[in-house]
């Protein structure tokens, strides 16, 4: 089957109509990753945006078709951990058990539960949908939210002054480090390779795969709704998020970006970082070429490994 | 009668009419549209379908391959697939229903 | 099996509480042990891992990064529908909160030993309920019991009550730390196939997930069901009234060990006066109440087994007639000026037709002992007592330096 086909006539495991923003980046990546998990999935959804738009139900119906539930926003991995362990124990070693959280979910609430369940090699997938906020409970600020920018909890002031004073976690390469079976970053702009890396985690039959998928949001950022994909394309093509992926510490660039666009271009398309001065934005592209740089340095030392 | 649960299970699928929200509607011209597929790829509702039958080529030949129509019944008309159409072969029209 | 057959089958060893609780849990055959290791319950965890590593124990053994990922994932492996234990104590059952209080709602039959530890500040590691009593309203049913062989029997109990079809809820089998825990004492360990005998293996449908029957768990509730699962839950409880009393029976019939049930009552049959306990203290009650009953004074003990569900009438029917009754908490009730248990009895003999003189006692906070010499003078206050108490009678023995 090509992409295309599988994209094409795979099932559509989400209730086809469920109230995410028009034009939302998160509801075409759970829509994509799931139809590519297929039904014989176990998902959990903690709160945030995608439980709140229905995916997990409403009263006595579901909002998917696989089982689908509401962890806690602070245990995602342990629960799914142990629902893992539950089918061990039956023999039932064939379910992909799977998370879609957000980062507030992952990076913040979730984190501990995560690396315990990294560390620990509990074979799950685990897919964080970055949005750098809580965005659910009207954008709040996370420790995944860029720097400098507008959240509900770092305002700006009239001046243009405030918004947040610290850089977003560099998650992924967290994750990286803990010697995990696959890490991959992926962008709903690039369907074809978070295709791929959805198929590449699934294969994963021993410790738990990460996949870290920046989904830009419209209402919280301020993105006209049909800019939904060109501005995350273009996080991608500033080099603002590198795609790669890892296998047990072996880093490796899945997008090279040859000649980035200027951070300045991603930044443009959300609203959040309007109030940014000159200074502000070189202090981000400053940000980005360090990190792209480090990244280059450990696929480097991964080839020669 | 509805199901009773002892504890909290939900069976059936829970659904949202998102069509109604539409106030724009993607337009598809067939004219245009080379059959690339990326306005599948990219809508967010699942909206784009597909189906195997005949590809007009540049050259007027015609070729099997995968067909693409828009189903307008959850499309929350965000313009996405207009926005991504390398061919331009989609344009937003304003709905009329209210 | 008859009684003979289970007794002649088991071996009689010497245990502390904790190694007793770690032989309740492993001949239940849990499917799933996430543990995580906290004073004093640390070595329930160590034994359990021995097990494993021994090759006597077969499941599926998660060594977690904190007591939150324990209950978490023992709420995951229990919506597959298999049998779920661990345990913990003290500042690990407040971190366990959030999904503690989720696996109740979600009725979900995890069995969890909990070894009483007083809650902080001050800093402490000593016994006390303060830790399990303070969460009585979470949904868990608990049970408190006395002495190791009864740690070990609750334990197996444990799991027949929560899994059975009219209860369906996590249960807590509470020990006191130290007292209990690190003290040794003769134990019978009934022999595999006895409590493969008694204990049926567990089977769920009442919330699952499986990829062969998809349903989605928890979806967002409105109000109204959410009352319709709260009143369900609330009979549930009710229902282990009497599922506890019945498997507490089965195992007396089988094994020939009677732990009274719901509760425990000694020399109530022409007591006048009562002093009511839980726990490990019960032990120095005991001795007490045999030493008044020498000089004449006509008092009685009564042990309460089941907090949840509360033994309401239990309580009343051999509680009704007395002139006098004490209750001796080890834990407080802020707000109150008196100890939970207490509060919880008084609540209970509001249904009696007559007001009974009572006194709240506070004693053995943070392990302090409670002696028998306290204990005397507790009994002593109730045989005077004629007024219904209201503020708490700290029960200690006078410190040095103090
Ligand atoms: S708030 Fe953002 S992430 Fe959430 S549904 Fe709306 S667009 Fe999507
Ligand atoms: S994206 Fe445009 S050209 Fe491609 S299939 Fe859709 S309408 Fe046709
Ligand atoms: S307008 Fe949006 S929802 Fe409708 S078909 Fe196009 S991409 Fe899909």
């Amino acid at each position: 089957m090509t992409v295309m086909e599988k994209l094409a006539f795979k099932e559509d495991m989400i209730s086809p109509g469920i109230s995410a923003c028009i034009g939302c980046n998160v509801e075409l990546t759970l829509r994509t990753v799931m139809k590519i998990l297929g039904p014989n999935t176990v998902f959990a959804v903690p709160p945030g945006c995608m439980g709140g738009v229905g995916v997990v139900g409403w009263n006595k119906q579901s909002g998917a078709k696989p089982p689908v539930f509401f962890p806690l926003l602070d245990n995602t991995a342990s629960m799914l951990a142990g629902i893992r362990l539950g089918y061990n124990a039956q023999g039932r070693t064939d379910i992909n058990v799977v998370a879609f959280a957000g980062d507030g979910a992952t990076v913040d609430a979730g984190f501990q539960a995560l690396s315990g369940a990294a560390e620990r090699g509990d074979r799950i997938l685990y897919i964080c949908y970055d949005n750098e906020g809580y965005m659910n409970t009207g954008y709040q600020r996370s420790s995944s939210t860029s720097k400098w920018a507008w959240t509900s909890t770092t305002p700006v002031n009239a001046s243009g002054g405030g918004g947040k004073r610290q850089h977003k976690k560099d998650f992924p390469v967290i994750m990286a480090m803990h010697d995990i079976p696959y890490m991959a970053t992926a962008s709903p702009a690039y369907i074809p390779d978070l295709v791929a890396k959805v198929e590449k985690a699934m294969s994963v039959t021993e410790g738990l795969a990460y996949i870290h998928i920046y989904n830009p949001c419209l209402t919280g950022w301020g993105i006209p709704s049909d800019q939904s994909i060109e501005a995350a394309r273009k996080a991608v093509q500033s080099r603002y998020f590198p795609l790669f992926e890892s296998s047990r510490r072996k880093i490796r660039i899945t997008r090279k970006v040859k000649e980035p666009i200027p951070v300045k271009a991603y930044i443009q398309a959300s609203k959040k970082f309007r109030h940014l001065d000159d200074e502000q934005i070189q202090e981000l592209q400053e940000l980005t070429d360090e990190r792209y740089r480090f990244l280059e340095a450990m696929e480097q030392v991964s080839q020669e490994g | 009668m509805e199901k009773s649960y002892k504890a909290p299970m939900g069976e059936g699928i829970y659904e949202v009419n998102t069509g109604d929200w539409r106030i724009q509607f993607p337009e598809m011209d067939k004219t245009r549209c080379t059959e690339c597929g990326i306005c599948l790829m990219y809508c967010p509702v699942n909206s784009v379908k597909a189906g195997y039958g005949e590809v007009l080529l540049k050259n007027g030949n015609t070729r099997q391959g995968l067909v693409y129509t828009i189903d307008l019944s959850y499309c929350k008309g965000c313009g996405v697939c207009a926005q991504e159409c390398p061919q331009d072969a989609i344009t937003m029209k304003r709905e009329n229903k209210r | 099996m008859s009684t003979h057959q289970a007794a002649a089958k088991s071996r009689v060893d010497v245990m502390n509480g904790n190694m007793a609780a770690a032989w309740g849990a492993r001949l239940s055959r849990p499917q799933v042990i996430a543990a995580y290791p906290i004073t004093p319950q640390t070595p329930v965890v160590e034994y359990l891992t021995q097990f494993f590593a021994d090759q006597e124990l077969d499941c599926q053994m998660s060594e977690v990064d904190s007591e939150h990922t324990a209950m978490s994932m023992l709420t995951g492996a229990s919506l597959t529908g298999v049998r779920c234990y661990t345990a913990t104590s003290s500042q690990g059952l407040a971190l366990m909160y959030e999904p503690y209080f989720r696996a109740s709602t979600l009725r979900l039959p995890i069995v969890m030993n909990i070894v009483n530890r007083e809650m902080i500040s001050p800093q402490t590691v000593w016994g006390g309920p303060q830790d399990s009593l303070t969460l009585r309203d979470a949904g868990w049913l608990q049970i408190y019991v006395e002495d190791n062989q009864e740690i070990l029997d609750t334990t197996i109990q444990a799991f027949k009550i929560a899994e059975h079809q009219d209860v369906l809820l996590p249960i807590n089998v509470c020990y006191d730390g130290f007292y209990l825990s690190h003290m040794s004492e003769r134990v019978e360990v009934p022999s595999q196939e006895s409590v493969d005998a008694f204990l049926p293996s567990y089977h769920s449908d009442h919330i699952l997930l499986d990829p062969d029957r998809p349903a989605a768990v928890d979806p967002l509730t409105s109000g109204y069901l959410l009352m319709e699962y709260r009143q369900k839950h609330m009979a549930a409880q009710q229902a282990a009234l009497d599922v506890i009393a019945q498997v507490h029976d089965e195992f007396a019939r089988l094994f020939g060990r009677d732990w009274g049930g719901l509760i425990e009552t000694y020399r109530m049959e022409d007591a006048r006066y009562a002093l009511v306990t839980m726990g490990s203290v019960t032990g120095a009650v005991r001795e007490v109440v045999d030493r008044k009953r020498e000089a004449g004074v006509p008092i009685g003990l009564i042990k309460v087994r089941a907090l949840r569900p509360f033994p309401l009438q239990q309580l009343r029917s051999a509680m009704s007639g007395l002139k006098g009754y004490g209750v001796i908490d080890r834990n407080v009730s802020f707000g109150w000026n008196t100890g939970i248990l207490f509060q919880e009895v008084r609540s209970a003999l509001c249904g009696l037709d007559e007001q009974i003189p009572c006194i709240p006692f506070i004693s053995g906070l943070g392990g302090e002992d409670i002696t028998l010499d306290l204990v005397g003078q507790a009994a002593d206050a109730v045989v005077r007592n004629t007024a219904m108490v209201e503020q708490a009678q700290w029960l200690q023995v006078a410190h040095e330096g103090r």
